[in-house]
């Protein structure tokens, strides 16, 4: 065994390293993996030069394509090819069945745990992303000629915490790291922001396939502080298709249900249309029917526009209360950034320009700006820009709050809430002796429960018996820098208390995780072992480096003997992490981390001191 | 350390936004979670706590109503139960007054500019009381701060409208 290394102390032993890291738009139609690289963000490549991924899966008899390959089966194949994965994601059978009717998939399992037949067995939404992410992790890879040390993936700044959790599961089923879940809008926003330097007020009007989100912001020296977001994470480019299909079919006096291919291809040639009326004034159509005979027709843009005009609308109506909820003027925002290929529809552009009043700035890639300001931040995060003094401050897109009597729903969280963010609320007792309470969590704007979507239920038992309204329940909310909540609850004179990740619902859980991943697997028990040392050997070697950098910046914070603590503690991890034993390294990590709590604390104390006095100074 | 404290500022309900912010922005460029993204587990959650702390006590200085409400209890001032009931019968007769003003808009001919008097009315009244209230606030006795408490009540009962009116304008202008 190699001798092992320990530093002097008060000498770092973290030589810069430059990391690999690299921002995911995990997109409704496509998909873009983009990475810093010599000081510039860009897209990366596949093979063939192509930088867009659409995102499609197709199970076949013996591999699963992805992309483009996919796409060349989704019509011959439309039940075992899924598009637009994203909008089933985090979603329930019902949900998807009454937003989405005319799908080509056969669904099954339950209602909370909706999959999709196909000839390899039946998947989840959530496999069928990290599908998708596994083939970006390749292509960055073999970009960039290592591997990844984590990611940053976008969603939606609309999407809730089932979204959001179900997206974060993907990248645990495809192995890849993620440093954070960044909203979309807000990554443009870094992506123009840092291009521009433009200070002041800026709008993201965020229009993709799927998914609708404004976003105002705060651009002042490297902070990029979002105001307030808004939007509905199922209005989106798709949407346009499906008015435009429902036209044709109309037309062309068919009756539903059609086939599948048939479905699949007038969504296709609805969506061609739709991009030829960017150009040109009218557009010919013809459409394949089932009996083997062709159905001609012609669309004019003024025909698109009158189809898509309440869709556009509605996107404005958003806008309008976005801006109150920021309150923020119309004639503030300097600025109209247009993301999202359904940006390109001529009528989104002349309505944003009426309603704000001001050309939409569309120099950028409305493609590649997501991917781009995602992969910025990824580098920051990952620790390659020790300097940078970008920050960026999100918010909550929904309010979070808890069922109390008569199926009302108290708020908790209020929308547009900067985060992280922990708040706590107190809850009593509705009848005498009770000593359970049921504690359902909601998320919405509504003041009924059944208008709200439900995120989790869970119990607080061994309540002492008490009158009503005597005992103290005192529920705490808090929401991490992912938009990830977790919620627990206590009763206060007991000392009782229960809490939850706030996850069952609609995704998977990690049970499921996990046996997804050994199936995954082709020498299943194996791999697993060796992926999770290789995981905690990782992580091992973070921990003692940042500890190791901790204490070469800080150990006047601690006494001589609190030093010996925490340099014994890393000595006994760096020996158990060259091993093999996953425990016994989880073990000394816990003791390391246990060691540094206080030093952790002190570190972060003085260092908002120290943030203080030099703005004190600056200010002299 | 009180949440003017932390933030550097004159301890006063008229408070430089611009100030606060910029000691804002200070403090969550030290403590972000983003900031301890290659941190240990620990850092990690420590820094998110910090932030959290950091975004509450922001939220209060900057929301008027709640600044004011932390500067009264700061002083020691007891806040009334939001249930305990209110003694001033001309200003329950007026808050019932507005609320059918409210429910009036959505039969009215022009929805519209019912919409926009209601607006008016309650923004008129609430910036008289609030103004009111930030006197007897800079006053800072014990009958002054007893009737800022009383004021700040009346301001919560005209937000609550605010919301509702906002509630309304989504339901009357939503398909």
């Amino acid at each position: 065994m190699a001798l092992l290394q320990i530093a002097e102390p008060g000498q770092s032993t973290v030589p810069h390293e430059h990391r690999l890291a690299a921002g995911i738009d995990l997109g409704t139609t496509n998909s873009l993996i983009a990475s810093v690289q010599s000081g510039n963000a860009s897209t990366l490549s596949d093979d063939q030069g192509r930088d867009i991924l659409p995102s499609i899966v197709s199970y076949q008899a013996d591999n699963i394509l992805v992309g483009q390959t996919a796409q060349a089966l989704s019509i011959e194949d439309a039940q075992n090819t899924i598009t637009s994965a994203k909008r089933l994601i985090g979603r329930s059978l019902q949900d998807i069945q009454s937003k989405y009717p005319s799908l080509p998939y056969e669904f099954c399992g339950d209602e909370n745990h909706p999959e999709i037949m196909t000839r390899q067995g039946a998947v989840n939404p959530v496999q069928v992303s990290a599908e998708i992410l596994k083939s970006l992790n390749l292509r960055a890879q073999a970009a960039l000629g290592g591997e990844l040390t984590g990611v940053v993936i976008t969603v939606p700044a609309h999407f809730d915490d089932a979204q959001r959790q179900s997206t974060k599961d993907a990248a645990k089923l495809a192995g890849v790291s993620v440093l954070r879940l960044l909203n979309e809008p807000t990554a443009a926003a870094v992506a123009y922001g840092l291009d521009s330097g433009q200070e002041g007020v800026i709008a993201v009007y965020d229009l993709g396939g799927g998914t609708f989100d404004i976003s105002i912001l705060r651009l002042n020296k490297g902070v990029f502080e979002v105001l307030a977001t808004g939007g509905d994470s199922a209005l989106g480019g798709d949407d346009f298709d499906v008015v435009l299909v429902d036209y044709l079919v109309e037309q062309a006096g068919l009756v539903r249900p059609l086939s599948p291919s048939l479905e699949r291809q007038l969504m296709k040639q609805a969506c061609f249309a739709k991009e030829q009326l960017t150009d040109n004034d009218q557009v010919d159509i013809t459409i394949s029917l089932d009996d083997g005979s062709d159905w001609h027709t012609n669309l004019t843009k003024a025909q698109l526009n009158e189809l898509i005009a309440s869709l556009v609308n509605k996107t404005l109506r958003a806008c309008r209360r976005t801006l109150k909820d920021a309150d923020i003027t119309i004639d503030e925002v300097i600025e109209v950034v247009m993301v999202g290929g359904s940006t390109r529809v001529p009528l989104v552009r002349s309505e944003v320009e009426k309603h704000f009043n001001k050309p939409p700035l569309t120099s950028i890639d409305p493609d590649k700006v997501v991917a781009i300001g995602a992969a910025i931040q990824a580098d920051v995060l990952v620790g390659n820009k020790p300097d940078s003094d970008m920050l960026l401050l999100d918010v909550t897109p929904l309010s979070l709050g808890l069922e109390t009597m008569g199926g009302l729903v108290e708020k908790v969280i209020p929308r547009n809430t900067t985060i992280p963010v922990a708040k706590a609320q107190e809850f009593t007792t509705f009848k005498d002796g009770q000593t359970a309470m049921a504690v359902h969590v909601l998320q919405g704007e509504r003041e009924l429960v059944e208008d709200c979507r439900s995120l989790a239920r869970f119990e607080l038992r061994g309540i002492p018996a008490m009158t009503a309204g005597a005992a103290h329940i005192r529920v705490t909310f808090k929401v991490d820098a992912d938009g990830l909540l977790s919620v627990s609850a206590m009763e206060k004179s007991s000392g009782v208390e229960s809490s939850i990740e706030v996850k069952p619902s609609f995704g998977l859980d990690d049970n499921q995780i996990s046996q997804m991943i050994k199936d995954s697997m082709s020498n299943a028990a194996d791999d697993m072992q060796a992926r999770m040392l290789k995981e905690q050997q990782v992580e091992a070697s973070r921990v003692i480096e940042s500890v190791q950098a901790a204490l070469f910046a800080d150990s006047k914070l601690l006494n001589s003997d609190e030093i010996t603590v925490i340099e014994s503690a890393i000595k006994s991890l760096a020996q158990v992490s060259q091993g093999q034993e996953v425990k016994a390294i989880e073990n000394a990590l816990d003791k390391l981390n246990d060691s540094t709590a206080i030093f952790a604390e002190r570190r972060m104390d003085s260092s908002i001191s120290q943030a203080l006095a030099g703005q004190a100074v600056d200010k002299m | 350390m009180n949440y003017f404290q932390l933030f550097n500022i004159e301890a006063s309900f008229d408070v430089d936004i611009q100030e606060l912010s910029s000691s804002y922005q200070t403090l969550q460029k030290t403590v972000h979670p983003d900031k301890f993204a290659h941190a240990s587990e620990q850092e990690q959650r420590i820094a998110v706590q910090k932030s959290a702390q950091i975004n509450d006590a922001y939220q209060t200085l900057k929301n008027p109503l709640q600044r004011a409400e932390y500067i009264l209890v700061q002083r020691g001032v007891e806040m009334p139960n939001e249930q305990h009931s209110f003694q001033d019968t001309s200003f329950l007769m007026r808050q019932m007054e507005l609320r059918e003003m409210l429910e009036d808009v959505r039969h009215s001919g022009d929805v519209d500019a019912a919409l926009l008097e209601v607006q008016s009315v309650l923004s008129t009244e609430y910036l008289q009381l609030s103004q009111i209230m930030r006197t007897q606030i800079s006053e800072n006795n014990a009958a002054s701060n007893s009737a800022a408490c009383d004021n700040l009540r009346k301001l919560k009962f005209y937000q609550k409208l605010n919301v509702e009116v906002d509630r309304l304008e989504d339901s009357l202008f939503d398909d």
